[in-house]
């Protein structure tokens, strides 16, 4: 018992580390979330400009954007750790490598879930999709999705940070692996604004509950070993 | 020696079970030869997947036991099963294009999922060929392997819930030859190549397997300096000046 | 034989390309263990 609650703070010292640097990092988590809703922007130049087509690829566009943000996210979370060696540090220190993971998904499934919610108002306008009493599916999509994403992109990130083409190495990576997430958290963005009428929102949610819950598992388990590069 | 041996076997499995696919069992009603081409799909797809799950075990087992020989195994799973889920993918556009009218259809749970086990493989084998480190290389391939491992259920179930609502019974279904009602010389004929296969691919696993631990020895040797030494003694040895991967 | 050009390209794509990876493989082993013959040590595999 003692060692979960040692965890614990270890966990949530590193994801409070990681949210004051965010918080601090001139402007830098802004230029991501601005980056993201610039991609939307570029949507709506791309497949646009019949509003009706755009109200359909809404959710499968936000869903991208949140994608492509992330990579981002993702990267930037561990370029601090990578630039100063403290990932070499980190492995000396002799806690539970699932806690430090366990942080570092924290920090990054906030950050997402940041960059999904100040989204959601951009598509909304953007792409003339009323959410009014969809919110809280739709919330609970993005929770899932961010915190899906944060669960497979620290492994990567942790992995890619240090290599060589890293820019290139999670993004190629990650893509893959987050096909089944993209398809089922538009599919619940598409079940929410529509109103369920197929009664597929919960087992869409629920895909993205399996994803999140296999995903954390596997990534604590392998983080140490990436530590010890 | 033995390994020959499989090799001629496999061979000969592979010619007897391609006359057989080709010439000897009969067209299908619906699907005309084009059902022919089923057979080496089918057979290619299975091994492919077959061949991740040795690359993610053998990962699995090098972050237990550190035995760089599963990382090697591990090599040689995804490069031999890279190559048959491209077979397995360029089947399945063969086969659709007379029977579909496509070479690509989105409503066909196998073919995505099979493209984005070809991705994950891609992804794979390029983070290797990135990492220069033995030790680490291992560690993050194994991670890797995994992560994608316990990626495909995942797709799997999700692409068959995607193409749920939309039911298709104009597109025919490429594992009608697995259905129990299929006449009984398609189902042994497509047995009979997943066999040949089989013995491919293990023959093409063991072949891999010894190509990767000779490379690292050389690699090891080289970064010791001795490779100039043994050069010199080596008779009428092709070119090695790449230190090969 | 319908679809003819079709089932030729499946079946020689893929029985040439398996034919041409074990080419190249037992080349590049043929040449690995050439350039490894000075090195003596333990081999751990079967020929």
């Amino acid at each position: 018992m003692n060692d979960l609650r040692r965890g614990l703070s270890v966990a949530l010292a590193i994801a409070r580390k990681d949210a004051i640097s965010e918080l601090r990092g001139r402007q830098a988590a802004g230029s991501t979330i601005f980056f993201a809703a610039l991609v939307l922007l570029l949507f709506g130049f791309a497949l646009g400009p019949d509003s009706q087509r755009l109200a359909l690829a809404a959710p499968g566009l936000l869903w991208l954007a949140i994608v492509f943000g992330g990579l981002l996210t993702m990267a930037r979370l561990h370029q601090l750790e990578a630039d100063d060696g403290a990932f070499e540090q980190l492995a000396l220190y002799p806690v539970d490598r699932r806690a430090i993971y366990a942080g570092k998904a924290l920090a990054g499934a906030a950050a997402m879930l940041v960059l999904g919610g100040l989204l959601l108002p951009v598509v909304a306008i953007l792409y003339g999709v009323p959410i009014g009493g969809a919110w809280l599916p739709l919330l609970g999509a993005v929770v899932l999705g961010a915190i899906g994403f944060a669960a497979v992109g620290t492994a990567y990130a942790g992995l890619t940070i240090r290599m060589r083409a890293r820019e290139v190495m999670l993004p190629l990576l990650m893509l893959p692996i987050v096909a089944p997430l993209l398809l089922a958290a538009v599919k619940a963005t598409v079940a929410s604004l529509g109103g369920d009428p197929l009664g597929e929102l919960g087992s869409w949610l629920q895909l993205l509950v399996a994803f999140d819950v296999i995903m954390l598992v596997v990534g604590a388990g392998t983080y140490g070993f990436l530590l010890e590069d | 020696m033995k390994t020959r041996v499989l090799g001629f076997v496999a061979v000969a499995a592979v010619i007897g079970a391609s006359i057989n696919g080709l010439f000897v069992v009969p067209a299908d009603m619906n699907q005309g030869d084009a059902q022919r081409i089923m057979y080496v799909h089918v057979a290619s797809a299975w091994i492919a997947y077959a061949s991740f799950g040795v690359t993610a075990l053998a990962g699995l087992g090098y972050l237990v036991w550190r035995d760089l020989r599963l990382d090697a195994l591990a090599l040689a799973g995804a490069e031999v099963g890279v190559i048959f889920t491209a077979f397995a993918i360029w089947g399945g556009m063969m086969w659709g294009r007379p029977v579909w009218g496509v070479y690509w259809q989105w409503e066909d749970p196998r073919l995505t999922t099979t493209a984005l086990l070809l991705a994950l493989y891609i992804g794979y084998l390029l983070l290797r060929r990135l990492t220069d480190d033995p030790a680490r290389r291992a560690a993050r391939a194994a991670v890797v392997g995994l992560i994608a491992a316990v990626d495909i259920p995942i797709v799997h179930f999700s692409v068959i819930w995607w193409r749920g609502l939309h039911q298709t019974p104009t597109f025919g279904d490429p594992s009608k030859v697995l259905n129990p009602s299929a006449p009984l010389q398609f189902v042994l004929a497509l047995l009979g190549m997943l066999s040949a296969f089989t013995l491919v691919w293990i023959y093409l696993l063991i072949r891999r397997y010894q190509l990767a631990r000779l490379d690292w020895r050389l690699e090891d040797a080289a970064r010791r300096g001795r490779v100039a030494a043994a050069h010199g003694s080596a008779m009428g040895a092709a070119s090695v000046e790449e230190p090969a991967r | 034989m319908t679809n003819l050009g079709f089932i030729v390209a499946a079946y020689g794509v893929i029985l040439g390309g398996l034919g041409l990876y074990v080419a190249y493989l037992l080349r590049r082993l043929g040449i690995a263990r050439g350039a490894s013959r000075g090195l003596g040590g333990d081999v751990d595999e079967a020929p």
